[in-house]
């Protein structure tokens, strides 16, 4: 591990990385654009200059070169010698951000950026308050260059983040640089827009307010917003998220860095996944249902758990004839890769408890196309679950017996199961008639989704979900990482949060805690012992 | 006193660009030599020689050469024809009348770096050019000078010409490699460098026409003879460009270290100035080095001890590589001069150099797109009537803060843009103050309220003065205090 | 609204203007073999496609991009970046001034206004007749003879504005008078 002297610290750093990202993991504030660790090294903003010690070429001495150097581009070296507190680099970094606001329209406060934009800080921490600048301004064109983007060129300050983001990791190049000198701006080909399935990461990259999020755009001044740490339920592959919410609910979705799963990048599906939730709230389910002939009542929440566990086991009681599917009883529960570990294997305790030789079902898996792997290693999975590994592996700690779903689904429609209890949970709709036709041979059927659907005009309980961003727990992803998410939201009103439902369904007292739980569980999944938190990110200009 | 021409000898001479006219005169003699020679005996020759760069920066070729990789199995040279630099046509001449004495040098060099393709990158502004260069490589080819199994010798080498198409910034090699690859011509971050890493990511030479076309010449006329020629350290012959308003503009050859001076009044040089005018300035190094007073400044009273604070006049200076620098410019570039008569308005000749590095920057590095802009910017309204005293401070600063400490950008085109804009405030301030002193009252606010009419009153008379306890310009002083070392 | 964007997703059909035809590509498929690359050929390909339509229609640079098996938009990176390269149709012949310093001391400003008062068209614009159109450059590396003013491939040297006349008088006024290579076609 080489060690560097930076500003007279000692610092250790990791073998080969530029000495910026050395200094911004050691804690100090060198400003940059064009530096991503996850994009080529292009040196073009100028702003993270230092100086180095060198040997003199007379005396053979090391001395400070009389000349800067760009921090980005040095690679680390053991015992080189740095330093960024110094007039020569001080006064780069000043004139710098002086020729930066040279074209800048200082409209902050219109900018969705502001509040998170490196040309404020910056200019705030190592510019000026005033420019001397009293010419007229080169004025750019805003842009709509693609269906969820718009390009304020104005406010660019060309770090061509966007323009290698869309060449290295998204593969398909839509953004350029055209013109030159200070008439540079960046576009796209007129009539090829910008619709990758990763382009939303050009948003988060752009360091300043030039490239926007139409949906959040004159949305929300960030500095309201608070930052949930999540994991995005569009697909298998576990990518970590914030979640971007206040009172009013949730705006916006961005990457979290995840060393392990998604680098610095998420999908676009990833990205917007939220928004289904939001786009269908009216067709949410909000409070417990039950069928008494041919109407339906409200129940108490605190009512359910009683009820369930009876009619639960008055199914498991029934006698097991010719029908009864062996070696199990009558009794099922579906479990949906849309629940977090915590979860299903709750559920699968209730019905177990209640009916020890219940039939425990993976339920709908949906898969859209195939695998697709970008040129760094971005996978989009076919999957859309967050959790199917998840579920298996608490189906398989639980024992007893299982099926697969479309033999459940036979099963069933073969009158063999009295009582089932179906999660759902999807964002979007999911029951087929092949699985409505079977599913009405139940007799006691308990359906718990976060939206109306068949299914769930013909159980006898309803029970309203609430989605990820209203639950906490875990995730497992495709690979097998255990990794948590937070509550951002409040459930929408009626709705109790499924684990606390579950917790309660099992008959443990006070509030749901998913580490709690996850502690219980360790003791027959090792796994589950620790949860996988990314490595934290130094800071960067993003 | 005359000199002798060897790079120049055909100039004006008809028929001159013919293979067999220049077979007769023994042409391609120097390249049998070569390829009778190893590859890295010859460049040891070229090494002994001591042949500098003659594009600008004056870096030894030989020495450059002996940076590739021992074990490589293709190499490119890339010949920079991409003149660009005003005033400078030295390249045109060069091509335009011996086209061969370019490709021989091509083939020796080729042989010495043993090349696989060459590719000479010729800015699109040169057609008439283009067409003499592509029939004398047709010729070549067919004469065996190129191609497979070149003069029974069992060396490859392919030689293609590769055109441009109007960006100063390709002149610059690694932004020349970059446009022969198909993309715009954004000068590379160093290191690599060109001759491990570069064209199509492989190792690359990259030499400019005039060092590849003096190689046939020192093969056959020996390295003795061309270390004879010119002063110690930088040998050979230079082609001198002169123009502006001289009775004789044009390119001359003649060993380095004429004086600036000799190159605008001697008779076998520019030839004096037109309709007698007085040399007010003069760039003599290409537009990039920097601006000197001419002889309309009186001259030194003690003439071994250089003033560049006061306004005398400075043609003397020596155009070496040394020379210059002492003068304050930024070195020698591509001894090109151009004169400015007493005549001209020197805000004129501001606001053109301006406009040129504005036009030409390529936008990648903040200081360069932002600073030449801007100083282009100020230019104009110093023209148009409305300039400050302070501008010419702010102009200066600007200079410094974008290229006068080495490594603050990616290429040295802002260093380029800084020296004469900084040597034309600096040397003919009085000039400049004379006009704004001239100009009618309010002007300035008036000039300045119309883009913001919010601006406050002392800041457009007085200026700003941002910051000026620290920054480079503080630093420069230590800079030169090094660099004398 | 109170804010306008300009919408780049797409494009009438109509302005895409003219395409290549087979002839010209094939003349830009005879550059492959000089690179290693496809994407190299691109300048060479822009000039013949200049050559054969007159500019680089957005058409051009799509089938170009095609052909280069690279984006449409590094196409247009390069077309913009370079300045010889005419975005919108152009004229016949195409006066290029130098406007550089050496130029300029000796008149090409006066040779400037000239021009534009004799053709009455500005920089990047094309006579109403579709003969010539005009632009300036910067260094034409022809100080010597400065002002010196290029109709397309051939260089006009020490105009002086009265010179103007005579220049676009005579109709061979973009004849080169050497030999010229086939390898690229005349403007």
């Amino acid at each position: 591990m080489p060690t560097i002297t930076i500003d007279g610290k000692k610092v250790d750093c990791r073998e080969g990385v530029p000495v910026l990202q050395a200094a911004l993991e050691a804690g100090l504030e060198v400003p940059h654009y064009c530096y991503h660790p996850g994009l080529s090294i292009v040196a073009s903003c100028r702003l993270c200059l230092m100086e180095m010690k060198m040997p003199n070429p007379q005396t053979k001495e090391l001395e400070w070169a009389p000349r800067l150097f760009p921090s980005c581009q040095t690679p680390v070296r053991d015992g080189m010698e740095v330093r960024f507190e110094s007039p020569a680099v001080q006064g780069n970094q000043q004139h710098v951000m002086e020729y930066y606001l040279v074209n800048h329209p200082l409209d902050c406060p219109v900018c969705d950026k502001a509040g998170e934009c490196y040309l404020q800080d910056y200019s705030e921490r190592f510019g000026h308050a005033s420019s001397r600048m009293v010419e007229d301004k080169h004025k750019n064109p805003k842009k709509n260059i693609g269906s969820d983007t718009l390009l304020y060129q104005d406010r660019c300050v060309l770090c061509t983040r966007c323009v290698r983001f869309c060449d290295e990791i998204a593969g398909a190049g839509e953004l350029r640089v055209v013109d030159r000198g200070n008439r540079c701006e960046i576009d796209v080909f007129p009539g090829v827009p910008l619709d990758n399935p990763l382009q939303g990461n050009v948003v988060d990259l752009c360091p300043v307010g030039a490239l926007l999020d139409k949906g959040f755009l004159f949305r929300q001044r960030v500095w309201m917003l608070r930052h949930t740490p999540s994991v995005s339920p569009a697909d298998s592959s576990g990518a970590t998220i914030w979640i971007d919410h206040n009172d009013e609910g949730v705006h916006r979705c961005r990457p979290r860095f995840n060393e392990r799963v998604n680098q610095w990048w998420i999908s676009d599906e990833q990205r917007f996944a939220w928004r289904a939730y939001v786009r269908r709230e009216h067709e949410r389910l909000t409070l417990p249902r039950q069928r008494r002939g041919g109407e339906t009542e409200t129940v108490r929440w605190e009512d359910l758990p009683a009820i369930l566990r009876f009619r639960f086991e008055q199914a498991a009681r029934a006698p097991s004839g010719p029908q009864a599917p062996a070696p199990g009883s009558k009794v099922a529960a579906v479990l949906s890769p849309m629940m977090s570990c915590e979860e299903a294997w709750l559920l699968g305790r209730f019905i177990r408890s209640v009916a020890p030789q219940a039939t425990l079902v993976l339920g709908h898996v949906p898969v859209v196309g195939q695998d697709r792997t970008f040129a760094k290693g971005f996978v989009i999975r076919a999957e859309k679950c967050p959790n199917r590994r998840g579920v298996e592996r608490a189906m398989e700690s639980l024992g007893g017996p299982n099926l697969a779903l479309a033999d459940f689904l036979k099963a069933a429609g073969e009158g063999k199961f009295a009582a089932a209890y179906v999660v759902g949970g999807y964002p979007e709709s999911w029951v087929t008639p092949d699985m409505q036709k079977p599913l009405a041979k139940v007799e006691f059927l308990v359906v718990h989704d976060l939206f109306a659907s068949p299914l769930s005009a013909a159980a006898t309980i309803v029970i309203p979900g609430a989605s990820w961003m209203e639950r906490e727990g875990t995730f497992m992803n495709c690979d097998g990482l255990v990794q948590p998410f937070e509550r951002a939201i409040v459930p929408l009103e009626g709705v109790k949060s499924d684990g606390q439902f579950f917790h309660e369904l099992c008959g443990e007292p006070g509030l749901f805690r998913s580490r709690r739980t996850r502690e219980k569980m360790a003791e027959t999944m090792p796994e589950f012992a620790s949860v996988f938190v990314p490595r934290q990110e130094p800071e960067y200009a993003h | 006193m005359p000199y002798e021409k060897i790079l120049t000898r055909n100039v004006g001479v008809p028929g001159s660009t013919s293979l067999k006219a220049y077979q007769a005169a023994g042409g391609y003699e120097g390249a049998r030599k070569a390829l009778a020679m190893k590859p890295d005996e010859l460049v040891e020759l070229v090494k002994k020689a001591n042949l500098r760069g003659r594009g600008g920066a004056g870096f030894p070729a030989g020495v450059k050469w002996s940076f590739l990789p021992p074990n490589r199995d293709v190499t490119y040279l890339c010949v920079n024809a991409d003149e660009s630099e005003p005033p400078t046509f030295c390249n045109r001449v060069l091509m335009e009348s011996d086209p061969h004495m370019l490709l021989e040098g091509i083939l020796i060099a080729g042989y010495a770096t043993r090349t696989t393709i060459a590719y000479i990158y010729m800015r699109g502004e040169f057609t008439e050019q283009f067409h003499i260069m592509q029939r004398a490589v047709d010729e070549a080819y067919a004469a065996g000078y190129f191609g497979r199994n070149v003069l029974g010798s069992g060396y490859d080498i392919e030689c293609y010409i590769h055109r441009g198409a109007g960006a100063y910034v390709c002149g610059e090699e690694t932004g020349l490699i970059e446009s022969l690859e198909g993309k715009r011509g954004w000068p590379r971050i160093k290191p690599p460098f060109p001759a491990v890493e570069g064209l199509f990511r492989k190792p690359t030479v990259v030499n400019n026409v005039e060092t590849l076309a003096c190689l046939p010449h020192i093969l056959t006329r020996g390295v003795d003879w061309w270390l004879a020629l010119g002063p110690k350290g930088s040998h050979g012959t230079k082609m001198y460009c002169v123009s502006g308003p001289v009775k004789r503009p044009g390119c001359y050859e003649a060993p380095l270290g004429i004086s600036t001076r000799e190159l605008i009044y001697g008779p076998d040089f520019g030839g004096g100035m037109r309709d007698g005018m007085k040399v007010k300035a003069c760039s003599p190094g290409g537009l990039s080095m920097g601006f000197l007073r001419g002889d309309l400044f009186p001259k030194n009273p003690s003439a071994d001890k250089l003033d560049l604070a006061q306004d005398y006049d400075e043609l003397d200076c020596k155009l070496d590589f040394d020379d210059t620098r002492r003068y304050g410019l930024l070195g020698l570039g591509t001894a090109a001069a151009v004169v400015v008569g007493e005549d001209t308005d020197i805000r004129d000749v501001l606001v053109n150099v301006a406009r040129f590095y504005a036009h030409e920057s390529c936008g990648q590095c903040t200081q360069c797109r932002e600073g030449t802009g801007w100083m282009y910017k100020i230019a104009q309204r110093i023209r148009a009537g409305a300039g400050r005293r302070y501008d010419l401070d702010l102009l200066a600063e600007i200079t410094t803060n974008m290229g006068m400490m080495p490594g603050l950008s990616i290429c040295g085109l802002p260093d380029g843009a800084a020296w004469p804009i900084r040597t034309l405030v600096q040397r003919f301030r009085r000039e400049f103050e004379r006009h704004i002193d001239a100009q009618a009252p309010g002007a300035v606010e008036q000039a300045i309220r119309r883009v913001n009419p919010a601006a406050y009153e002392l800041p457009i008379v007085q200026g700003r003065a941002v910051a000026p306890e620290r920054g480079s310009m503080s630093y420069e002083h230590e800079w030169s205090n090094a660099a004398g070392t | 609204m109170s804010w306008q964007a300009v919408d780049r997703t797409r494009v009438p059909e109509e302005q895409l203007g003219p395409g290549l035809s087979e002839a010209v590509k094939e003349k830009i498929r005879a550059f492959f073999s000089r690179y290693p690359t496809k994407q190299a050929a691109v300048l060479p390909a822009l000039h013949i496609a200049q050559d054969a339509l007159g500019y680089v229609s957005l058409r051009a640079m799509k089938e170009l991009a095609e052909l280069l098996e690279i984006p449409p938009s590094k196409v247009m990176d390069v077309v913009t970046f370079y300045t010889h390269f005419w975005t919108h149709p152009k004229g016949r012949k195409t006066l290029l001034l130098c406007r550089s310093i050496s130029c300029e001391l000796l008149g090409a400003g006066k040779l400037k206004d000239a021009i534009r008062q004799r053709l009455g068209i500005g920089e990047h614009e094309t006579t109403p007749d579709g003969e010539y159109s005009f632009m300036t450059e910067e260094c034409l590396a022809a100080c010597d003879h400065a002002p010196c003013l290029m109709v397309n491939e051939k260089m006009h040297k020490c105009v002086r504005p009265e010179d103007l006349e005579r220049i676009l008088a005579d109709a061979d006024n973009d004849r080169l008078d050497i030999p010229r290579s086939d390898l690229f076609d005349a403007p």
